[in-house]
């Protein structure tokens, strides 16, 4: 262990953080992943909108596929005209952003066009002010996902034997993964439903119900970043920066060759104290919130 | 994951054993077609016809995902989208370090092929027989997403590489990684369009060349990745030729946008019916 | 190429990781679509996504152990401990959402008991939905799931890497099978389940056929592939 890689992985746990948020407040402006399904449902039950639909093959190969995409022209930038690091990473996070923007685009175009019969209107003044935002947020996000890899391959000492795009890849995945696990929760369960009771998921009878008018005029999904950028976004953050920061922490801390048993053990404790954790904000949450009023089983809570 | 697919037996304008034989040759001819064009005059310019060869492995695969996610699979399109590719990029490195073995570095794109379906229909059985699918395409539509998705990876593979060697191809499309672009981003050619389109009032031209369009967006991804492999010249070109795709095919599927759609408004308020 | 014994190992080493591949998808909690709605339990996200999420950062884990050392234990235990940091981490901020944001306490449909802490679980079950949010139950049943992937991702990576010496190929190669398996295994979910204590969790040996079928047939071509130059 030096100074130097402790600085670094401390410095990815941060870009991995930064990217999280984005990337969760990027799908939740899009209405991406799992809460894009009331999206698509609330037409058909009867309720036209004026929120962004872009539905991209769920959050992990979307955000794959621009990490991936950053990471190749950012690896070809570098190795075939020898460009510097920062530069050929903000070139490639450009690219993919416009990529982004092309996709988001044609899922927004396509998935309103096939619900013709619910009377579903395409807005363009929609795609003209969202797609810009939506694409920022993902430039953050690939600009942060491959300076990560970079580290690994490039610095961190042992150097990463996969190459960029591979890792890009992996981490796309990854963070996509826990981007519809965490965020969107908070975008699915708070903000798109917020006439429902308070304290408790939504109910189906209300599915496809989602509220469609803001404090004044319609609801559009630059509000919804506004609000999801308050809990979700950071969350997210979190939970990547976790997994980043802690599973590289263990092999820098400890050498991976002549300490492997202690790598792996601090691992485990990790995931120990994780476990505990869970247990104790279960404890807590039913402690606090108590059983619902209207159980009326034999049992006892 | 999403409500309302509902495409099953909608009313297809191309037939599904048109588009097999068309997505079957024209991209192993055109992969053959770039490949002998390059041997022959000894540069590697022609490389982009091998993407574009691509393109009829996306068509096939794209209608296949339509064909069986429109009976609702329960897991989402996404998850068929990363079958069809992690067959096919299991199925391109066989067929390669195969047919590099035996000698015959040429025959790779039919080892491919051939295994790719097989593996495919052995899926497909499997789903229906052992998971008990009971989708009645099922077989025929793996057989035809496997080998869409390994002749998608194999054009755009040869794209970037310009060879069908199979030390070219590791050395310039797996030890660089770009065997991850062209797997992501093949991947979603194939399964973007009917989860962008999904819907009941999908149609089918507008999801295919939603298709092509998308694999316009792959070409242009291994346009900048030959740029460390190829002569700059074919790299160039491959980059212009991808952006034409693209642009072609955005502009034809934004007609179709315009056609299907209930109304395609500048601005407004939710539909008189709504408010 | 030959088949000797050690190629043998090395297939059954693949077909071993693509079990566990498929049987781990099945301890994952996984409410889908719904979970995102605080309307079922588990986690808000597809079986695929989330598998391969934890799994391949294992993957990752288990390839940069396996650069410095040809030891087999310590490349499949670092890539149990990557995936389950994964999850683990995943798990604990979506739980903060479910505690903090929706306001709602963990519950459970399928078990009237958590059969770890022995919480009762109906009473905290809210109406109109099937649960929320992720019990300790569901917990511990994703992060063994997330060991068996990041054990199945490293196994396949291993025998992989022992033939070729190509990590990148045998990463690409890994996450093919990966994913593969982790369809199949989805498939057999069909949508959601809340880990082991499921009554879908009786569905696996039809995971496990299929899984066994899928993947002798990707290791038998897996042991013939080269490196190339």
């Amino acid at each position: 262990m030096d100074a130097l890689s402790m600085g670094l992985v401390a410095a990815m746990g941060a870009l991995a953080t930064v990217a999280g948020a984005s990337e969760d407040i990027d799908s939740d402006i899009g209405s991406q992943s799992n809460p894009n399904s009331q999206v698509q449902l609330a037409a058909q039950v009867g309720n036209p909108h004026r929120i962004y639909n872009k539905a991209i093959a769920g959050e992990p190969p979307s955000n794959a596929l621009w990490c991936t995409t950053a990471a190749i022209v950012a690896y070809m930038l570098i190795e075939a005209f020898q460009m510097p690091a920062l530069f050929s990473i903000a070139l490639g996070a450009s690219v993919a952003a416009l990529f982004d923007g092309v996709m988001s685009m044609s899922a927004y175009f396509g998935r309103n066009a096939s619900q013709k019969r619910f009377n579903q209107w395409v807005y363009l003044d929609i795609v003209r002010y969202t797609t810009p935002s939506i694409m920022a947020h993902v430039w953050i996000t690939s600009f942060c996902i491959v300076t990560i890899t970079y580290i690994q391959v490039y610095v961190l000492t042992p150097h990463h034997p996969f190459p960029i795009p591979v890792i890009a890849l992996i981490w796309g995945l990854t963070v996509g993964a826990i981007g519809s696990s965490v965020g969107d929760i908070h975008y699915g369960g708070e903000r798109e439903f917020q006439w429902r009771l308070f304290g408790q998921g939504l109910s189906t009878m209300l599915s496809g119900q989602i509220v469609r008018k803001a404090e004044a005029g319609l609801r559009n999904s630059i509000d919804n970043a506004w609000f999801c950028a308050k809990f979700g976004g950071p969350a997210t953050g979190m939970g990547f920066g976790l997994t980043v920061f802690l599973d590289n922490w263990r092999t820098t801390v400890f050498d991976p060759v002549s300490q492997a048993l202690l790598a792996i053990g601090t691992g485990v404790f990790f995931v120990i104290v994780m476990n505990l954790y869970n247990f104790y904000l279960e404890r807590s949450a039913r402690r606090k919130y108590g059983p619902y009023p209207g159980y009326k089983g034999d049992i006892a809570a | 994951m999403t409500v309302g697919g509902g495409a099953a037996g909608a009313p297809a304008a191309f037939d599904v054993k048109k588009i097999r034989i068309y997505g079957l040759a024209g991209s192993v001819l055109g992969i053959y077609l770039a490949w002998i064009l390059n041997t022959v005059t000894g540069t590697d310019i022609f490389s982009f016809i091998g993407a574009v060869a691509a393109l009829f492995g996306v068509v096939m695969g794209a209608n296949a995902v339509r064909r069986v996610c429109g009976y609702g699979i329960g897991t989402g399109v996404p998850s068929i989208g990363m079958l069809s590719l992690g067959m096919g990029v299991v199925a391109v490195a066989f067929g390669l370090s195969v047919a590099d073995q035996f000698g015959m570095g040429a025959l790779s794109v039919i080892v491919t092929l051939v295994y790719a379906m097989i593996f495919g229909y052995v899926v497909g059985v499997i789903a229906n027989k052992v998971i008990k699918f009971n989708i009645p395409v099922m077989e025929e539509g793996l057989t035809d997403l496997a080998a869409g998705g390994a002749m998608a990876i194999m054009g755009w593979s040869f794209a970037i590489s310009g060879s069908l060697a199979f030390a070219d191809i590791v050395n310039d499309v797996i030890n660089t990684g770009y065997i991850a672009i062209i797997f992501i981003c093949g991947g979603l050619a194939i399964l973007h369009p009917f989860n962008a389109n999904l819907g009941p009032d999908e149609k089918q031209d507008r999801t295919l060349v939603n298709g092509v369009m998308v694999g316009g967006l792959s070409t242009i991804a291994t346009g900048i990745c030959a740029f460390l492999t190829l002569t700059p010249a074919a790299a160039l070109l491959q980059l212009v030729v991808g952006f034409v795709i693209w642009y072609y095919f955005f502009m034809w599927y934004y007609r179709l946008v315009k056609r299907d759609a209930s109304a395609v408004v500048g601005t407004g308020l939710l539909p008189p019916s709504a408010l | 190429m030959n088949f000797d014994a050690t190629t043998i190992i090395y297939i059954l080493e693949i077909v071993v990781g693509g079990l566990l591949v498929g049987i781990g998808v099945h301890f994952v909690p996984v409410g889908g679509a719904p979970a995102a709605m605080a309307q079922a339990t588990g986690i808000g996200t597809g079986t695929v996504q989330l598998a391969a999420g934890s799994g391949l950062t294992g993957l990752l884990s288990a390839g940069l152990m396996m650069s410095v050392t040809d030891n087999l234990w310590p490349i499949i235990a670092t890539g149990a401990v990557g995936a389950m940091i994964m999850i683990d981490a995943t798990m604990l901020t979506g739980s903060w959402i479910y505690a903090y944001a929706v306001g709602a306490p963990f519950a459970s449909a399928k078990v009237n008991y958590d059969p770890i802490t022995g919480f009762s679980q109906p009473p905290y079950v809210a109406p109109g939905t099937v649960g929320q949010g992720i019990p300790t139950i569901c917990y511990v049943s994703g992060t063994i799931g997330a060991a068996m992937g990041g054990v199945g991702g490293a196994l396949i990576y291993y025998p992989l890497v022992m033939i070729n010496n190509n990590p990148s190929l045998s990463a690409v190669f890994a996450i093919g099978i990966f994913l593969v398996n982790a369809v199949l295994a989805s498939w057999n979910i069909q949508g959601t389940i809340e880990g082991f204590h499921d009554p879908k969790f009786k569905k696996w040996p039809a995971a496990f056929k299929a899984c066994l079928v899928s993947t002798f047939i990707l290791a038998l071509v897996a042991v013939i592939i080269t490196g190339g130059a």
